[in-house]
């Protein structure tokens, strides 16, 4: 795709930076400090889910814990708590490896309106993730620090589900957790350097969207869903 | 330890009392002090206000006045940083720059210089009164002096310490800019005074004798009962 | 809207700021919370030195190779299916952005929270060239209904209160509620909903790009700024060209200073990192994407001492620790970067010649340098202001250059200082009363008329310790 304007611009910043440009060989120095890695450095996966539990009351947000047999359990739990009449879920293989297929089936089958994203529907999923009462993503890597979910949107998990619906659910395998955003932002600059493409959108989503905006009063719920629960689920 | 007083221009024209206390104090702890007769004032009136030129004379003034220090002690944490920025101003500067590094490195603010230099935390005094503290934003952001103050205080016998709210707000002196953006300081300096008669203190005190004329003239001119003392007058009254 | 804002003066800005008992309430409530939040946050990591230590080496590595940086940033985009155009000036920004609607026929325009869109201009040019532009941060929205500029970089509605905003959406919106911030959110929410859908067209700003890979990365809460960069088909995303970072390891070092400084949190409900265009069978993003690069001013600030300035992460740490900006409010400023940091890069940005008062609103106190999570020496770039506003400018005022013409002299002359110690007290006994003086003469005037000042001592130091030596001696 076109650059434009890019040698005269970047040349005017070398002349004043006082040397000559400089367009290849340049290596981040090591830096004096690296105090992101000593957060919660060597906690174990038990101790970050305590870490998260805690996080969760500061940004709003529910937490659950559960196992793969209960997971159902929960869930329902959870969307009936959320009214959800309109669920939108993402696309994605560990649908089947929890065993949430065969519950979406069942939920449809009792009345309840289930969207799986399909990328052949093309807008058609966005005009349900509008009017849908619950979006549901997995978390790809999971930030105990901050409590944030952590999603590397694609093809089947469109940004809308966890934007547009009026709450969100983010199912948490145990094995996401890392400390901080350190370890996933690492993970992203390795792949980066392999060559793996990174994900046209990564979100870090950290509870519901909120604001501050008038008088400094915190509002809980703006533009993004209201109310937000993670449900952390021992791996398979 | 020999020790040159520092004595600032506005303690020794607007309080002696200062600077008399703190020779006193000195000697008291064991020094030998005397008063380098050639200093003048640090330049900060001119350096803060731009006049780089204007205020390097004062500057060259003191590192000759100081030459032959072992240490400088001063009663004020603003213009001891003001010493400290020199090795900064004359960078580069073949006639100036060691000497200048060479005050920087031998100069301390009083209580920086009893506990961090000569490890003292009691000068025995005796002071009767409640009391609270101003800590002077160059003092301790600075010049990065935020404990001793409070460690000697602490140890005079009698003081009833009470903390001042906000207590790290600039007291809107900043020099030149309590006449040039008078509007303003007032507000700063009004909302401080607030604070200070809120603790019930009778007495303020304050190691930066700027900080404590601008605070002390709006408690008197709003006849408020809070005298105002520099921390040397407490440290050696007996 | 450009990076000047009013046209009254400085004085009468401050007079007009002092006297909004509301704003300063707002204000300095304001600051009360950022700034536990911030120390809390800062605490929680027990290392917060370490820290910004980290930031300031990260930020002063990339500014140091902001060429190859940026080079490496646009081939990426472009890579990903992103257009990039390096703008110089404002109206080459302007413009570009005009030709990109224009083309895609685009009516409605969403934007989320941008500085520097407010700092080119970018609204005005664009509903010049006939687009609805529709601002969706909470605050903003509130601040383009009303037509007001910002007075925070962070909460740039912070001078508001629930009353006059619940006002704004009765006139301009029909609002017929009450003015709880919960119904008031909630009918921005509403009403914003609609914009989003029928938008052609998403402009964003840039909290920092991630050179290797192309990543533009947004830090909001609010949740419209995914929406911005999820719904329409076409993204513009507009940043200042030192807003980048080399690595993603980099980007979250700083995204963690930004997000505690700024607002007290580990992270924001939402940091989004947006690269190029939508992948193949996705729905949702951009088909189109434009990312603009603009300097603005911003190369001539390059290798002069004041390059730290370009370090900033706009996190307003160091606007909420300022004494000076709660009591005067944001507008005071005539900018749209308030503040020390704001004191700092307007005249750098804008010139001296309506920006000369600003490096003197500050005591030099430093809680702004003590605040900033990337170092910046704030105050000591205000004396750097001053010194060029006296010698280089010429704009100091002439009574002050005479005095410091007289200070220079008093002070490197031994004998006339110690004269002055000597003569103090008489020269100003005809004002003093009672030890202390209420009406002083000539520049005293202006300390007089705060505060009291004190008559000079009886005996000055010199004398009693030339005394005192005597007696020794004797
Ligand atoms: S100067 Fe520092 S404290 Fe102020 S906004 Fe910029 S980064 Fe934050």
């Amino acid at each position: 795709m076109s650059i434009q304007n890019r040698e005269a611009f970047l040349n005017k910043l070398a002349e004043n930076l006082g040397r000559s440009r400089r367009t290849e060989g340049v290596e981040r120095p090591k830096w004096s400090v690296s105090p992101q890695w000593e957060v919660f450095k060597g906690a174990t996966q038990d101790e970050l889910v305590d870490v998260l539990e805690e996080q969760c009351k500061a940004i709003h947000t529910d937490f659950q814990k559960t196992s793969t047999a209960d997971l159902e359990n929960v869930l329902r739990e959870t969307i009936e708590r959320y009214e959800g009449n309109a669920i939108i879920a993402a696309d994605d293989e560990r649908n089947a490896e929890y065993q949430l297929d065969t519950y979406y089936q069942q939920l449809e089958a009792e009345g309840v309106e289930v969207h799986i994203w399909d990328a052949e529907k093309g807008k058609e999923n966005q005009v349900f993730a509008e009017r849908a009462d619950v979006g549901i993503t997995f978390s790809d890597a999971t930030l105990a620090e901050s409590g944030t979910v952590t999603l590397f949107n694609n093809k089947g998990n469109g940004r809308s589900i966890s934007l547009l619906p009026k709450t969100y659910i983010a199912i948490i395998p145990k094995s996401t957790i890392v400390p901080r955003i350190t370890q996933a932002a690492r993970h992203i600059h390795e792949a980066n350097q392999q060559g793996h493409e990174v994900s046209s959108c990564v979100s870090f989503i950290t509870g519901p969207s909120n604001s501050a905006d008038i008088e400094m009063n915190l509002i809980v719920g703006v533009h993004g869903p209201t109310k937000v629960t993670y449900i952390v689920v021992e791996d398979k | 330890m020999k020790v040159s007083l520092f004595i600032t221009c506005l303690c020794d024209i607007m309080s002696s009392d200062v600077g008399k206390d703190t020779v006193e104090i000195l000697e008291k702890v064991g020094c030998e002090v005397d008063f380098p007769e050639l200093q003048t004032c640090c330049g900060q009136p001119a350096y803060n206000s731009g006049y780089l030129k204007e205020s390097k004379g004062s500057m060259k003034q003191m590192l000759r006045a100081f030459k032959d220090s072992e240490y400088v002690v001063g009663p004020s944490g603003s213009c001891v940083a003001m010493l400290h920025e020199y090795p900064h101003i004359f960078k580069g500067d073949p006639n100036w720059e060691e000497a200048a590094k060479d005050l920087a490195d031998k100069s301390y603010e009083l209580t920086q210089f009893l506990v961090d230099v000569m490890g003292i935390t009691d000068v025995g005094s005796n002071f009767e009164g409640r009391v609270t503290y101003h800590p002077s934003c160059h003092m301790t952001r600075l010049l990065g002096v935020k404990d001793a103050p409070m460690t000697l205080l602490e140890n005079v016998k009698g003081l009833e310490f009470v903390e001042l709210p906000v207590k790290e707000d600039c007291c809107g002196f900043g020099g030149t800019f309590s006449v040039k953006n008078p509007v303003i300081s007032e507000q700063m300096v009004e909302e401080k005074t607030e604070h200070v008669t809120e603790t019930g203190a009778e007495y303020l005190v304050g190691g930066d004798m700027g900080c404590l004329m601008n605070i002390g003239g709006r408690l008197t001119r709003n006849g408020k009962p809070v005298k105002v003392l520099h921390i040397a007058n407490i440290l050696n009254y007996q | 809207m450009s990076i000047r804002i009013g046209t009254n003066s400085f004085e009468h800005r401050v007079q007009e700021g002092i006297k909004n008992d509301f704003m300063r309430g707002a204000v300095s409530s304001a600051q009360g919370r950022f700034r536990s939040g911030r120390l809390k946050a800062a605490e929680e990591l027990g290392n917060w030195e370490d820290w910004r230590t980290l930031g300031e080496e990260i930020r002063n590595h990339t500014m140091e190779n902001l060429d190859f940086y940026l080079q490496q940033l646009s081939d990426q985009v472009s890579k990903r299916g992103g257009n990039v155009f390096f703008a110089e000036t404002a109206e080459e920004a302007n413009d570009y952005i005009q030709n990109v609607i224009k083309k895609k026929n685009g009516k409605k325009v969403v934007k989320s929270k941008s500085m520097v869109t407010e700092e080119i201009g970018l609204n005005e040019a664009l509903e010049e060239a006939g687009s609805e532009v529709v601002e969706t941060d909470l605050g903003e929205w509130i601040l383009q209904l009303d037509e007001d500029p910002p007075s925070h970089i962070v909460t740039p509605a912070l001078h508001k209160n629930k009353e006059q905003i619940r006002e704004t959406f009765a006139a301009k919106k029909g609002y017929d509620k009450t003015d709880k911030p919960e119904e008031l959110a909630l009918f921005a929410r509403e009403q914003l909903r609609k914009d989003f859908l029928s938008a052609d067209i998403g402009i964003t700003g840039c909290n920092f790009a991630v050179a290797e890979s192309g990543a533009v990365t947004l830090v909001t809460n609010e949740g419209n700024a995914r929406l911005v960069t999820s719904l329409p088909d076409t993204q513009i995303s507009v940043m200042g060209m030192e807003r980048l970072v080399p690595t993603w390891e980099d980007l979250e070092v700083l995204v963690s200073l930004l997000t505690r400084s700024a607002v007290g949190q580990k992270l924001t409900s939402y940091v989004t990192s947006l690269t190029g265009t939508r992948l193949e069978g996705e729905v949702d993003g951009p088909e189109e994407f434009h990312l603009v690069i603009v300097d603005n001013g911003r190369s001539k600030i390059l290798g002069t001492e004041f390059q730290s300035a370009l370090h900033c992460i706009r996190c307003a740490a160091c606007i909420n620790a300022c004494p000076v900006y709660r009591h005067v409010g944001g507008h005071s400023y005539g900018s749209i970067y308030p503040g020390p940091i704001g004191a700092v890069l307007t005249p750098l940005l804008d010139g001296y010649d309506d920006h000369k008062e600003l490096p003197y609103a500050s005591t030099l106190c430093a809680a702004c340098t003590e605040a900033c999570p990337v170092k910046i020496p704030l105050h000591e770039h205000l004396i750097r202001h001053r010194q060029i506003i006296v010698e280089r400018e010429n704009k100091a005022p002439k009574a002050e250059k005479l005095a410091m013409k007289g200070f220079a002299k008093w002070g490197s002359s031994p004998a006339a200082y110690k004269m002055s110690t000597k003569m103090a007290r008489t020269a100003l006994k005809p004002w003093t009363k009672e030890e202390k003086i209420e009406n002083g003469p000539g520049p005293m005037k202006a300390w007089t008329d705060v505060r009291d000042f004190p008559a000079p001592s009886k005996q000055s130091f010199r004398s009693w310790y030339k005394t005192r030596k005597k007696g020794d001696e004797a």
